[in-house]
C-alpha cells in the first residue's frame, strides 16, 4: 500500500483536468482588476485597495464546513501573530449565508478578523481558490504570490496528519512580507468546494 | 469463632477499547468511466435517482442534531453539496464503512453500489438537475429525542468535559453512577454523546469494581486516556459490546442476552472526540432500558492479540502481527471488533474449519481508527470445535502514512497511548451448551488464557485469568503458581497482590498470604477485599487484635456486607467486646437474614452470656 500516497495524487490530478477549462477561464486574471467583496453591513470593500500596503491574505471560508472549522484557532493565530504588516479577511463566498448567519459564526468559532460576503465569486476568481479553506495571499503590490492550502494538516478528506508537517501559509507570508519568490505558488486545499456552494 | 475464611479475588479482563480510516479505492475509474458515459446517459435527476440513494444512505446521520456536519434532506441540501458529495463517495470516503465485501453479512452495512456511485457522478455533471416532484419519495422521519422511547432510567455525566477548539484528538472517560437500588436486567443502553458531530465513537464499560472512580482526580470529574482496563467478575461483564458510532441505532439485546446491573455497579463511558475549531462543552446521557428476562445465553468476548510482537521499526510499511488461536468448543460468532490505532493498515480475520474450509469473518483494507466499529453478523456465524482464528493486521510506520503520530517515524511498540499501536480482534461469541459438565465458556477462557501465557509468558493479564479459573474449579496449588507469576509480572499490582494472598490463604498458607496482603493494602489503602481478607489471616493466626483493625476498615469501607459484620463481630466476641459484638452480629443478620456465620455466633454468645446481663 506504498500505492496510498501515489493513488492519492492521481486522484486530485484528476479534479485539476475535471476544472481545467473552468481554471482557465480566469489563470490570466490580472491583480489589477477590481477585486471587491461586501462587508456584513453590505458595503463594498476591494480589501486589496485598503490594505494600505499591507500584504494581505484572503481566507475562504463556510460556516457549514467541518474542515475549514477545524482551521478556525490556526487561521486566528496566525492573523494575530502578523496584524501588524498582513491584513487577514476571512471570505464568505457563498450567496446563501447572510450577514447575520456569519456574525453568529465568527462568534462562535472566536474569529477577531473582518468578514466579507463574496456571492458573485469576483473574490474567488481573483484568488484562484477552489476550495475551503484555501487562501490567497498578495504582496503590497497586490499580486498574487501564493493561493492554496493553509497547511498540510489534512492529507484528504478523513486522512489527517496528528499535526502539520508543512506550513504553506506562512511560508507565502513570509515570502511576501520579504519580497522572495516561492517554490510552489500554488497548491489544493483540502475541503469543500466552492463551486457547490449558490 | 471465625469460620474458614471466605476469599475473595477477582477476575481481570482487559477491554481495550481506542478510537479513524478510509476506503479508497478505484476512484479514478469511477470518475472516468462517468465521465465518458455523461454524454451517452439518459438524465439523472434528484427526485427520482438521488434522493432515495441519500435518504438510505446519508440522512440518518446528515440531519440535524447527528453527527453529520451539515443536512441532507432536500434538493437544496444536496445541491449545495454536490461536487463534494460526488467526490467522496467517488472515493468510498463517504459512507463510511470498513469492511470488504464477503459472503458473511453485517447488519446496518453502509455500502454504495458502483451503480449509485456512478450515478451521483453523472447527476453532478449533468449540472444537478432537481426533476419531477412526483418521483420524490417522502423524506425520512427522524425523532429527535431517545431512538428506543423513554427510558426507565436516564444518567447523565456529573461533570461536563471541556473539549479545546483546536490540538489533535481527545480521548476521554466518563464514570456513570447508576442509580439502581437492586440487580436489574439491562437489554440496551442508549448513548448520548453530547453534541455528536464532535464524537467519533463511543464505548460503554460495565464496572463492578469502581476502576474508573479510582482514576478520577475528584469524584465524577471523568479521567482521561484511550484504552482502559477494566477488573470483573469471572466472565461478566465484558461479554456484551456496548458501542456507539454516528448514525446507527442503539443495539437492543435479543430476550435471554441481558446484561445484570448491579447496585453499585458504574458505567465508563470512553470516548473519541475531534476539535471542532471552537471550545466544546461536553456531557453525555445515558438511556438504560430494563428487561424482566433474565439472561438465558451467555456470550463471552474472545480476544485475539500479539502485543509482544508490535515491535514496528521506523520507515517499515508492511509490517505484520499475526495471532491464531483454536476454539476447544462449538461456538457460534455473533459480532466482531478489530482495533488498531494510526499505524494499523490492513485488518484480516479468518476462520480455518476443521475441514479446511476458510471464512474471512472480516476484512478491512483501509483501517481507519476514526470509523472503527463493531460490526454484527445479520446471522451467528457456526464455527465447530476445533477451528482456528486467525488474526493477520499488517501497518505501516512509514512517512506514506499522512496518520503516522510520529513525524519523523520512530519504533513503535504495544502500548495505551495513541501513539502507541494495538493488535486486538474481540469476537463476541456464544459457547454451544454441551452434555459435559464443565461451563463451555471456562472451557474456552482456559484455553484463551493459555494460549496468550504461550504467545507472552509476562502477560499479566493472561496470568491472573488463568489462576482465577483454576481457583474456581478448585484447583489451588495451580492458581497459587499462576497468581504468583502475576505478582511476579506485576509486583505493586493491589488486585493480584490481594488475590495471591486470598488463595494462599485458602490453601491453608495463613503465613505466606500476609505479606501479599499487606502489600495491597500498602498500594491501596482503602482496598476492602484485602481489608477483609487480612482481618481473616491475623484472625487465624490468633491476633484478633490486628483482625479487628482491618474488620472495622472493611466494614466502614462497604457497610452493607455481612461477612464483613459478621467477621467483625467474631473479632469483637474474641477480644472479649461481646456487646458490641453483638450488635455487629445483629447487623449482619439485618443486611443478610440468611448469614449463617452471624447467626451461629449470636446464638452462641446468647447461650455464653446467659448468665452475665451486664454483656448482653
Amino acid at each position: 500500500m506504498g500505492r496510498r500516497w501515489h493513488s492519492f495524487r492521481v486522484v486530485h490530478l484528476l479534479i485539476v483536468v475535471l476544472v481545467a477549462a473552468w481554471i482557465a477561464s480566469f489563470a490570466s486574471t490580472f491583480a489589477s482588476v477590481q477585486s471587491t467583496g461586501f462587508d456584513l453591513a453590505g458595503n463594498p470593500i476591494d480589501p486589496l485597495k485598503s490594505a494600505g500596503g499591507k500584504v494581505v491574505v484572503l481566507v475562504f471560508v463556510r460556516t457549514d464546513c467541518p474542515v475549514s472549522n477545524r482551521y478556525a484557532p490556526t487561521i486566528q493565530k496566525l492573523s494575530a501573530e502578523h496584524a501588524s504588516k498582513v491584513a487577514f479577511w476571512l471570505v464568505y463566498p457563498s450567496k446563501s449565508e447572510s450577514a447575520e448567519v456569519i456574525r453568529k459564526h465568527e462568534r462562535e468559532y472566536g474569529y477577531k478578523i473582518p468578514a466579507l460576503r463574496d456571492p458573485q465569486h469576483t473574490l474567488v476568481k481573483e484568488s484562484q481558490v477552489q476550495i475551503t479553506p484555501e487562501v490567497a495571499v498578495f504582496d503590497a503590490k497586490r499580486h498574487l504570490v501564493y493561493h492554496g492550502r493553509i497547511d498540510n494538516l489534512y492529507e484528504d478528506i478523513g486522512r489527517v496528519r496528528s499535526a502539520a508537517t508543512t506550513h504553506e501559509l506562512e511560508d507565502a507570508i513570509a515570502a511576501a512580507l520579504s519580497g522572495k519568490s516561492l517554490d510552489v505558488a500554488a497548491t489544493h486545499g483540502v475541503g469543500c468546494y466552492i463551486s457547490d456552494v449558490e | 469463632m471465625t469460620r474458614t475464611p471466605q476469599t475473595l479475588s477477582r477476575f481481570l479482563l482487559a477491554l481495550a477499547i481506542a478510537s479513524a480510516g478510509f476506503a479508497e479505492r478505484h476512484p479514478a475509474a469511477a470518475r472516468q468511466s462517468s465521465l465518458k458515459l455523461a454524454a451517452a446517459q439518459p438524465q439523472v435527476t434528484f427526485n427520482r435517482d438521488i434522493a432515495p440513494i441519500v435518504f438510505r444512505n446519508c440522512a440518518q446521520c446528515h440531519h440535524p442534531g447527528e453527527a453529520g456536519p451539515f443536512p441532507l434532506l432536500t434538493y437544496a441540501d444536496v445541491k449545495t453539496h454536490g461536487r463534494q458529495i460526488a467526490f467522496v463517495t467517488s472515493k468510498r470516503i463517504m459512507p463510511p464503512w470498513l469492511p470488504e465485501q464477503s459472503d458473511l453479512k453485517f447488519a446496518d452495512e453502509l455500502r454504495l453500489t458502483d451503480a449509485e456511485i456512478a450515478l451521483i457522478q453523472t447527476w453532478v455533471d449533468q449540472g444537478e438537475i432537481e426533476g419531477s416532484p412526483s418521483d420524490l419519495p417522502p423524506q425520512p422521519a427522524f425523532s429527535a429525542g431517545w431512538q428506543l422511547g423513554k427510558p426507565d432510567v436516564i444518567v447523565r455525566a456529573t461533570k461536563p468535559y471541556l473539549l479545546p477548539a483546536g490540538g489533535s484528538d481527545s480521548y476521554w472517560n466518563f464514570v456513570f453512577r447508576t442509580p439502581v437500588h437492586r440487580s436489574r436486567w439491562l437489554k440496551a443502553i442508549e448513548i448520548r454523546p453530547g453534541d455528536k458531530r464532535l464524537v467519533h465513537h463511543a464505548n460503554v464499560l460495565v464496572d463492578r469494581e469502581e476502576n474508573g472512580r479510582r482514576l478520577e482526580k475528584e469524584p465524577g470529574a471523568g479521567f482521561g486516556g484511550m484504552e482502559l482496563i477494566i477488573e470483573s467478575e469471572a466472565f461478566d461483564p465484558d461479554s456484551h459490546f456496548l458501542f456507539w458510532k454516528p448514525g446507527s441505532p442503539p443495539y437492543v439485546e435479543p430476550d435471554g442476552m441481558a446484561l445484570r446491573l448491579d447496585k453499585n455497579t458504574d458505567l465508563v463511558l470512553n470516548t473519541h472526540f475531534q476539535p471542532s475549531g471552537k471550545p466544546e462543552l461536553i456531557q453525555p446521557t445515558l438511556g438504560l432500558y430494563f428487561t424482566d428476562k433474565p439472561a438465558t445465553m451467555h456470550p463471552i468476548l474472545l480476544q485475539l492479540d500479539n502485543d509482544r510482537m508490535l515491535d514496528i521499526p521506523p520507515g517499515e510499511k508492511n509490517f505484520l502481527v499475526s495471532d491464531d488461536f483454536t476454539l476447544p468448543v462449538d461456538a457460534s460468532v455473533l459480532a466482531i471488533y478489530p482495533h488498531a490505532h494510526y499505524l494499523g493498515k490492513d485488518l484480516l480475520a479468518i476462520a480455518t474449519l476443521p475441514d479446511g474450509t476458510k471464512k474471512t469473518l472480516i476484512h478491512i483494507g483501509s483501517w481507519d481508527l476514526n470509523w472503527q466499529a463493531v460490526y454484527r453478523y445479520t446471522e451467528p456465524v457456526d464455527l465447530p470445535a476445533g477451528t482456528t482464528i486467525s488474526m493477520r493486521f499488517t501497518y505501516d510506520n512509514s512517512t506514506d502514512n499522512v496518520r503516522n503520530p510520529n513525524q519523523p517515524p520512530k519504533r513503535v511498540m504495544a502500548g495505551n497511548r495513541a501513539s502507541d499501536e494495538m493488535a486486538h480482534l474481540w469476537l463476541q461469541v456464544l459457547p454451544k451448551e454441551s452434555s459435559d459438565t464443565t461451563d463451555p465458556r471456562v472451557a474456552i477462557q482456559e484455553a484463551l488464557a493459555l494460549h496468550h501465557i504461550q504467545n507472552n509468558a509476562e502477560d499479566f493479564e493472561a496470568h491472573y485469568n488463568l489462576a482465577a479459573l483454576l481457583q474456581m474449579k478448585g484447583e489451588l496449588p495451580g492458581a497459587v503458581l499462576q497468581f504468583t507469576q502475576a505478582v511476579r509480572i506485576r509486583p505493586d499490582d493491589p488486585t493480584a497482590n490481594n488475590a495471591l494472598g486470598a488463595v494462599l490463604l485458602a490453601s491453608g498458607n495463613v503465613n505466606g498470604a500476609i505479606g501479599y496482603l499487606n502489600t495491597a493494602l500498602a498500594k491501596r489503602p482503602d482496598y476492602f477485599d484485602a481489608h477483609y481478607n487480612l482481618g481473616n489471616a491475623l484472625a487465624l493466626q490468633g491476633d484478633f487484635a490486628g483482625a479487628l483493625l482491618h474488620f472495622r476498615a472493611a466494614v466502614r469501607l462497604n457497610p452493607q456486607d455481612a461477612g464483613a459484620e459478621a467477621n467483625l463481630g467474631s473479632a469483637l466476641a474474641e477480644t472479649g467486646n461481646l456487646k458490641e459484638a453483638r450488635l455487629h452480629f445483629e447487623r449482619a443478620l439485618q443486611i443478610d437474614p440468611k448469614n449463617e456465620l452471624a447467626r451461629e455466633n449470636l446464638e452462641q454468645l446468647n447461650r455464653d452470656t446467659h448468665d452475665r446481663p451486664d454483656q448482653r
